[in-house]
């Protein structure tokens, strides 16, 4: 039955600095070479095609702005669902609270931009959007900490109820959020006052600047505070928080609340940057669940996000833009995505373990 | 009279019932051996572009399901190795699996777009007995593989707790301890019992493709069946026969949004109707993980969890 060899998963008692950054850069060439594999079984130049997506994603000007811009709403969710994660909470419907936070946003937008600043206006929007990203977790979050309800299904089966209130709101005749009397239903653009412009007449906003802050400051709030010790003593052991008298069950709800409000943000910071609008176009592109992919290469580490974020930012931007250089179709961008994760997510296992194969002989008594 | 909207919803509900059926018999095998393949949805996605795509260019449909359900084990394998192999975490690899099936079924869909399958999986007919009130549309006049769906879940529920194997199934999800002691391979029944689970899922996704949905609609062709069929097992207590009814249950939910279009009662604005399924789902999943219901429901105990040999 057995074979004559067997492999042994033998636990790093320490992990090699290294290996941390060794097996993520080799799981994006692991996924970029099976990637062009793929290309070539399919009948598409994999050479014309990185090397479009290359240059259109990051190495020309404009494409290094777009990809900034981009990973603006991505380092968002990436954030988002990090904050989660690292306490063994996998809210995976920041694709929703992403909806969410754009409603919200336009809503403050259209409703209060006549009368305000908008230096008062900007983080109105923002603010707005995310309360109403947090919202849409709100359920999850409570019956998760109530309940023990998993969240896993929960917040993914909100994301379908919440585009089809987007879809409601753009779709309605005579909705608050579009432009009456218009020929095709088409979100109202939010005024001036609630809208940025981009920086050099460039697609990348100074809302960029604001989550790199906000990346950073999860950061420290992870490593120095107390509340960050808090989530990490949870997450490491439950039982451990109950004896040391820390309510679970409230961190549980603070901290899901706040992974909401982070997409919530993501779909706001669309609101004064790029779309201005409440746009139905956003289901497609899947953002919020980009999040999750940025948030695990980087290990939930806060500051590794910015990076992963921005590298996905200029995937996909470069993704987007192979219909118009080339015709390789742009779900290349997405499937490399996904295939980056699964290789990092193999690697993991060199990282934690030495693996070795061994005679059985030997390893059996 | 069969000819009423409400018979034809109910015949839909459970023609609807069948990738349910499928991808949440494929979810229950898997999750039996205790691997949480959260995939599903990607899964689904690509067997179902796949079916379309064989189907397309060879004109067989039957062709176009077999090669649907391969791809469906080939993407569980992936999530095997990882989970299995690998012992990476569960969830973040099921969801690995989802955006990567997204893409790539998007990419393989490219050339389908605006396209529809020529020849479609037909419904049977009983003579008479397809012509009975009430009955006969619902009973009698579902297609091959809706019939197949619900026996292969009273198979899979015989095989679960009448068969040795199946012990030895449950018990790799309970204790998967004791399974080794007995000198069987934990990791090979996973490997095994997760691919199976893929192959299901695949032939869910391939019917879902040749016999309802008929053209590529990009990730609205399952427009999130796959979240609801791993719902749908939790609702089931892990067990075939209910698992069947909660799947009937939720394709009324899935088919009722259409229903209320077509008769035009527009009290509650369509887009709106469109949340029901999700909603339902939510509220069942709510419902059943008070504490007093909890422990009856049977999840299998290891679920979720690598096994890893006490070495002495």
């Amino acid at each position: 039955m057995r074979s004559p060899i067997r492999i042994v998963f033998e636990q790093r008692n320490e992990t090699a600095k290294h290996l941390s950054v060794l097996v993520p850069l080799l799981s994006v060439v692991a996924a970029l070479v099976a990637g062009a594999l793929f290309l070539l079984a399919t009948g598409y130049s994999p050479i014309e095609t990185y090397s479009n997506m290359l240059s259109d994603g990051f190495t020309s000007s404009r494409g290094m702005t777009d990809t900034l811009g981009l990973s603006t709403v991505l380092i968002c969710t990436g954030i988002s669902a990090a904050f989660a994660f690292q306490m063994n909470l996998y809210n995976i419907g920041g694709e929703g609270q992403l909806y969410l936070g754009m409603i919200g946003g336009a809503w403050a937008g259209l409703a209060l931009g006549d009368q305000l600043p908008t230096f008062v206006m900007i983080p109105v929007v923002l603010l707005v959007g995310s309360l109403a990203g947090a919202s849409w977790i709100l359920l999850p979050a409570f019956v998760r900490s109530r309940l023990g309800t998993s969240e896993i299904v929960t917040t993914l089966l909100l994301t379908y109820i919440a585009a089809s209130l987007v879809k409601h709101f753009v779709y309605t005749p005579g909705s608050f959020f579009v432009t009456k009397n218009s020929a095709f239903p088409q979100g109202r653009l939010v005024p001036d006052s609630a809208s940025l412009s981009g920086i050099g007449d460039t697609s990348l906003y100074p809302t960029f600047f604001l989550v790199i802050l906000i990346a950073l400051a999860l950061f420290w709030v992870v490593k120095k505070t107390e509340y960050g010790y808090r989530i990490q003593v949870i997450s490491d052991s439950p039982r451990a928080a109950h004896y040391a008298g820390i309510n679970a069950n409230r961190t549980t709800m603070s901290v899901m609340l706040i992974s909401g409000a982070l997409s919530g943000l993501g779909g706001a910071v669309l609101i004064v940057g790029p779309f201005g609008r409440l746009d139905p176009g956003i289901i497609l592109l899947g953002y919020g669940y980009a999040g999750i992919v940025i948030a695990a290469l980087a290990r939930n580490n806060f500051s590794a996000i910015i990076v992963s974020g921005i590298l996905f930012a200029g995937l996909r931007s470069g993704g987007d833009k192979l219909q118009i250089s080339t015709d390789t179709p742009i779900h290349i961008g997405v499937m490399l995505q996904g295939a980056i994760l699964l290789f990092a997510l193999g690697g993991e296992a060199f990282r934690r373990y030495h693996i070795h194969a061994v005679r059985t002989e030997r390893a059996t008594q | 009279m069969n000819g009423n909207i409400w018979v034809l919803t109910s015949a839909d509900s459970v023609a609807i019932a069948t990738t349910l059926i499928l991808a949440a018999l494929g979810a229950l095998f898997t999750e039996r051996a205790g691997v949480l393949n959260l995939g599903i949805e990607g899964i689904l996605l690509t067997s179902a572009i796949s079916s379309f795509l064989v189907a397309d260019s060879s004109g067989s449909i039957w062709l176009g399901l077999i090669v649907g359900s391969l791809v469906g084990a080939l993407l569980a394998g992936i999530h095997a190795v990882l989970s299995v192999v690998l012992r990476a975490n569960q969830i973040v690899a099921g969801l690995a699996l989802v955006i990567f099936g997204t893409g790539l079924a998007n990419f393989l869909g490219k050339p389908a777009e605006g396209k529809t399958v020529t020849t479609l999986i037909k419904p049977l007919s009983f003579g008479p007995l397809s012509d009975i009130p009430f009955v006969g549309p619902i009973v009698f006049r579902q297609d091959p593989i809706t019939y197949a769906s619900i026996v292969i879940a009273v198979l899979a529920s015989l095989y679960l707790f009448r068969s040795r194997p199946g012990l030895e199934l449950r018990a790799t999800g309970d204790d998967p301890a004791t399974v080794d002691a007995q000198g069987l391979s934990v990791a090979s029944i996973r490997l095994r019992y997760t691919l199976f689970g893929g192959l299901l899922v695949g032939l869910g996704g391939s019917w879902l493709m040749l016999a309802q949905s008929a053209a590529w609609h990009q990730a609205a062709t399952t427009n999130g069946v796959g979240w609801i069929a791993l719902a749908l097992v939790v609702f089931a207590g892990w067990r075939p026969i209910r698992l069947i009814f909660g799947a009937i249950l939720f394709g009324f939910t899935l088919q009722l949004p259409f229903t209320l279009q077509a008769e035009q009662i527009t009290f509650i604005p369509s887009a709106l109707m469109q949340m029901l399924p999700y909603l339902a789902t939510l509220i069942a999943l709510i419902a059943l993980s008070r504490p007093s219901t909890r422990s009856k429901l049977g999840a299998p105990k290891s679920l979720g969890i690598p096994f890893v040999r006490d070495e002495r």
